[in-house]
């Protein structure tokens, strides 16, 4: 039973981060139906970013994951004014070609300075937590959940309780109309993309003190994005709050619990479970029709 | 009928011999020898891509044996000495692209004998490769025993195969007191971890141990906290792995922040790193893993350096105060391997130089040298190094250790 | 929007007529060169055998070149198969891999001595219909998604199958199957490769000029009017992707008899499954030639860059610029210039954007 509840608890853990990955990733895809193949790569480009700060001047990484937001965000508004927003209304596969061009170039730049060494933020109090009757919860992972509650809090408000929000679910609900009303169609994609960057980017923050990386780390990370947003549902941040969560638990619970199924299945299990869902009931748990 | 004379010849015979020996030793050894061309060998390696550490580290031991030969003036042929050419190809640690640039190697840079590139997979794409086009080829970085079971005739392996990596840690755990009664075995699901997991899983019992919980996940996880705290609740007194860095890095930290407190910790990839002591800190001590070779095990070394001596020139050459990993010294041992058996067939002409390598047995600082009827060297034992107040020691087998293992690993709350 | 423009005068009318003769005849001279072209380099490789050498014919290409070419021909398969879903159905399939990977270790079970232990030809028989029959069977459920999920959804699912054939013992597991070597037959293996890139554009162009390839072309172009007029949508559709499947899974079996070993990293290998993609849209999809030209081009350059190992990471992010300047700039591929299709002229390529951006 103890051992049950202790697989609970890293599940809830671990989603929160999911949650974090996954909230940028929903966003760009709910509002500019754009599936980022290079959400990944922004994933570590964040962490990397932590980590340097870590390393080079001794910041805190929880202190850091404000700049590295600010930075992602300029950068994200960037990349979308500059470059993908020439291909919004090409075929969809166009922007996924894209998006994935655009991830080869940042993980080999990546390469290019960092190497392929492994890096890790560790600062002095990791490895430690507290225990609830045996059950361990380390101090690290739940400050991860708590950021990763905030950002999609932040993120909700964002959307529903402010102008610039109103402006990007419009674009999101109808483009054209929203141009007619006079918003600047270009301007509110860029500012989508650069909010879902700096998600990312912090998303990335928390990686880098859970675990070691390195340039190609962030690869798994958008097909997990993919799977929680199928899972929850595209549209709301509840959603993906949802999906995150859920999909922390079965991962950690399947691959430990079930017997006979080892962890060796892992990613079948992930992408059977995505394939299912999409066949089953494509709006997700929580969304509606996508 | 024996006589005085015959003695008298012996004599004479004797120090005939003896004379000219002196006189070549002293007149530098190359009193009769001349040089003949330059010897092109070919090397796909890993020098980018997700091996590249590991295959930086094996171009490492590779140029360390360049370079020394070189200075001797070349391979020595029947008298006649070649200086070699080793050209690398970076095979972006893909197997199929390793593949093509081993037959480029081959064909296009004249390369007339092959080198082992890093990693398992890589090493059996090669493999065929050098087998199609009759080549010998020597590794000393693919320890999958597969590429060992195929009948080729031209692929040699100068390590110790798979299924006794973490052997030895067992061995070593079954002779400490109180003795651990339970194992819980973690593997990477690439075929090189599987081989080891399925060796310590049919051996574990009959040393006395009892696997209580094992298996396996993709390669490359990073979230192997479920699996941690699986071995935790079922009390695994000794804890393996078998992976890679990352994973051991992963692993190692889930312990910590589970409070894991295993009586041994040994992962087969990791651990005789630098980066995993820099990566874990002081959190690295007490773990063990099993180790091709250390420079303290004690070896005779027939030719070229020994152990110290090749440490000492390993820092010199590569300007770092780091031990060279068992990576670099398998690498050396492969081309040590090649070039006694030139040596021996006294030529370059591939099908006896392939014969000599099968009968080859020989000592180096690396251990003893000797192929077995499938091609790997099942002769040369594997270590047990333990890392203790952040330096690696090696505390398995007894007549190499040179020091005692730590045992038990006190627990985390404890340190 | 558009302006209306004056009636064309008959001056004007010949003169367009002379400029579409001209560009046909064009066209029709660059088809034959480039024909002589591929006749040339296909029997080239005979000089290496033993028989040119006793006939005294110097040998013009070397194992080397003859492994490129078969890797080459590999390429144009997979291409000319991806083609078909994703150029002419419209079907993005980002999972073709999945039957290359099928098809290797079909034929690699099938000659296996432990194993099903037949002979070489009948392996290779089977290598196309096991994907084929696969891609029927997961075809009818994950045809019915569009866009990004069936894209994502093909993705997902030739990961799960790689992952899967990882933990069967019987397919050999993690460590691969080894099927035996055969010495000297390396132009086998090409012959057999080309053989397989004929078929493969051969079928394409049987598909292009069918019945069936028009009902393609509708479902890309609008599939519920497609429907309407009463093309049976999920049948051609699930046609084309088991066509695309068999294709693609030759491929995959004559590789893993030529390589002599198979395993997950390499029959699921995600950089053949982007790399097949990139060379049908590079070289323009939903046409005939344009998979295989753009399969010529990108392997001939990948083959040219491996090895270098100063030039490998700037290699990567040049085929990542090369990708955002083909979507961008590009999106009719290569193919389009030989043929009139477009020009390489600005206002041309400003156009194009106007219409893409927002």
């Amino acid at each position: 039973m103890q051992l049950f509840v202790q697989q609970v608890v890293l599940g809830l853990l671990i989603g929160g981060v999911y949650v974090a990955v996954a909230i940028g990733f929903s966003l760009v895809w709910g509002i500019l139906n754009i599936v980022n193949l290079a959400h990944g790569a922004l994933v570590i480009v964040g962490a990397y970013l932590t980590w340097l700060l870590f390393a080079r001047a001794r910041v805190d990484p929880f202190i850091a994951l404000p700049i590295v937001a600010v930075v992602l965000f300029a950068f994200g508004y960037a990349l979308q004014r500059a470059l993908i927003n020439r291909v919004i209304r090409a075929p969809l596969f166009f922007t996924l070609l894209l998006t994935f061009g655009v991830n080869l170039v940042i993980v080999n730049a990546l390469l290019v300075i960092f190497k392929s060494d492994f890096r890790s933020v560790t600062p002095s109090y990791s490895g430690s937590g507290f225990g609830v009757a045996g059950v361990q919860v380390p101090y690290i992972r739940l400050a991860a959940l708590g950021v990763a509650g905030l950002v999609a809090a932040a993120v909700g408000w964002l959307l529903n309780r402010t102008r610039t929000g109103a402006a990007i679910q419009a674009v999101g609900a109808d483009r054209d109309a929203a141009r007619l009303v006079g918003i600047d169609l270009r301007h509110v994609y860029a500012l989508t993309f650069a909010v879902a960057a700096a998600c990312a980017g912090v998303a990335g923050g928390l990686i880098s003190t859970i675990q070691a990386i390195t340039p190609t780390a962030g690869e798994p990370y958008t097909l997990q994005a993919f799977v929680v947003v199928v899972l929850g549902g595209l549209g709301r941040v509840g959603a993906t709050v949802v999906g995150g969560l859920v999909f922390g638990l079965v991962e950690t619970l399947g691959q430990t619990m079930v017997p006979g199924l080892g962890a060796g299945w892992a990613n079948a299990i992930a992408f059977a479970i995505l394939v299912l869902v999409l066949i089953v009931r494509p709006q997700g748990l929580m969304g509606r029709i996508a | 009928m024996m006589g005085g004379s015959t003695r008298f010849t012996g004599v004479v015979g004797l120090a005939a011999v003896l004379a000219l020996a002196c006189g070549g030793a002293a007149g530098g050894g190359t009193a009769a020898t001349t040089t003949g061309e330059d010897l092109v060998i070919g090397a796909p390696m890993s020098l980018t891509g997700s091996q590249s550490k590991e295959g930086a580290l094996a171009k490492q031991g590779y140029d360390m044996w360049l370079q020394w030969i070189n200075q001797q003036g070349g391979i020595n042929v029947k008298s006649v000495k070649h200086k070699v050419q080793l050209k690398y190809e970076d095979d972006t640690s893909k197997p199929d692209i390793s593949a093509q640039l081993a037959q480029k190697l081959i064909t296009e840079e004249k390369a007339q004998f092959l080198l082992g590139p890093y990693g398992s997979a890589t090493t059996a794409s090669d493999a065929v490769v050098a087998e199609k086009n009759s080549i010998p080829m020597v590794e000393g970085n693919g320890a999958a025993q597969a590429i060992f079971n195929q009948g080729y005739k031209y692929v040699f392996g100068v390590l110790s195969p798979a299924n006794v990596y973490l052997t030895g840690v067992l061995d070593m755990a079954a002779t400490l007191k109180p003795k651990p009664a339970t194992v819980a075995m973690l593997a990477a699901d690439d075929n090189f971890s599987q081989e080891v997991a399925k060796a310590v899983l049919d051996y574990a019992p009959s040393k006395g141990f009892q696997v209580v919980y094992s298996d396996k996940y993709p390669n490359g996880s990073t979230n192997l906290s479920g699996l941690v705290a699986n071995a935790k609740a079922r009390n695994a007194d000794i804890v393996l792995n078998s992976g890679h860095l990352q994973e051991a890095i992963a692993i190692h930290k889930a312990a910590k922040d589970l409070k894991l407190d295993a009586k041994l910790s040994a992962y087969s990839v990791g651990p005789s790193t630098p980066d995993f002591i820099v990566a874990l800190g002081k959190d690295a001590n007490y773990v063990l893993d099993g180790s091709q070779w250390t420079p303290q095990v004690k070896s005779t070394a027939s030719f070229y350096l020994a152990s110290q001596d090749y440490v000492a020139a390993y820092k010199k050459q590569f300007n770092t105060q780091d031990d060279p990993d068992y990576h670099v010294a398998e690498s050396t041992a492969a081309c040590l391997a090649l070039q006694k058996a030139i040596e021996n067939a006294g030529s370059l002409k591939p099908d006896k130089v392939r014969d000599a390598l099968a009968a080859l047995n020989v000592s180096t600082f690396f251990g003893q040298i000797r192929f077995d009827s499938r091609g790997i060297n099942t002769f040369k034992p594997m270590v047990v190094e333990q890392i203790q107040d952040g330096k690696h020691h090696t505390v398995w087998p007894a007549n190499v250790a040179d020091a005692a293992p730590q045992y038990p690993t006190p627990s985390w709350s404890g340190r | 929007m558009s302006a209306s423009l004056p009636p064309p005068s008959s001056e004007t009318i010949v003169v367009e007529e002379l400029r579409v003769l001209d560009r046909r005849r064009l066209r029709r001279l660059l088809l034959l060169a480039f024909a002589l072209a591929a006749v040339l380099v296909l029997l080239a490789p005979l000089t290496a055998t033993d028989q040119a050498d006793s006939l005294g014919v110097p040998q013009l290409v070397d194992r080397s070149q003859i492994r490129i070419l078969t890797t080459v021909a590999m390429f144009v398969v997979m291409a000319s198969a991806w083609n078909l879903v994703g150029g002419l159905t419209g079907y993005s399939s980002f999972g073709n891999v999945a039957f290359f990977g099928l098809g290797a270790y079909t034929c690699a079970v099938a000659v296996d001595a432990h194993r099903l232990h037949l002979p070489m030809a009948v392996a290779i028989a089977l290598a196309p219909l096991v994907p084929a029959a696969f891609a029927a069977l997961v075809g009818l459920p994950l045809l019915r998604l569009r866009g990004h999920y069936f894209a994502i959804a093909t993705l997902g699912t030739a990961v799960a199958v790689g992952e899967v054939v990882k933990n069967i013992d019987y397919l050999g597991g993690a460590t691969g199957l080894f099927p035996p070597i055969l010495h000297r037959a390396d132009l086998l293996f090409l012959y057999l490769m080309v053989g397989a890139a004929l078929l493969a554009v051969l079928v394409s162009r049987l598909i292009l000029r069918s019945r069936f390839g028009y009902g393609l072309i509708a479902i890309r172009e609008n599939e519920e009017a497609a429907g309407v007029i009463g093309v049976n949508t999920t049948a051609y559709k699930v046609g084309a992707f088991a066509v695309a499947a068999a294709l693609t899974g030759l491929a995959g079996g004559v590789f893993a008899l030529w390589n002599s070993f198979i395993n997950q990293e390499l029959g699921f290998s995600l950089d053949f499954n982007i790399q097949m993609i990139l060379m049908a849209v590079l070289g323009g999809a939903g046409t005939l030639f344009g998979p295989v030209l753009g399969a010529v081009a990108l392997e001939l350059l990948i083959q040219n860059l491996a090895g270098r190992s100063d030039v490998a990471v700037y290699a990567q992010i040049g085929l990542g610029l090369l990708l955002a300047v083909t979507v961008i700039f590009l999106p009719r591929g290569i193919v389009a210039f030989f043929g009139g299709g477009s020009r390489l002229s600005l206002t041309h390529l400003r156009r194009s954007l106007r219409e893409t951006s927002v």
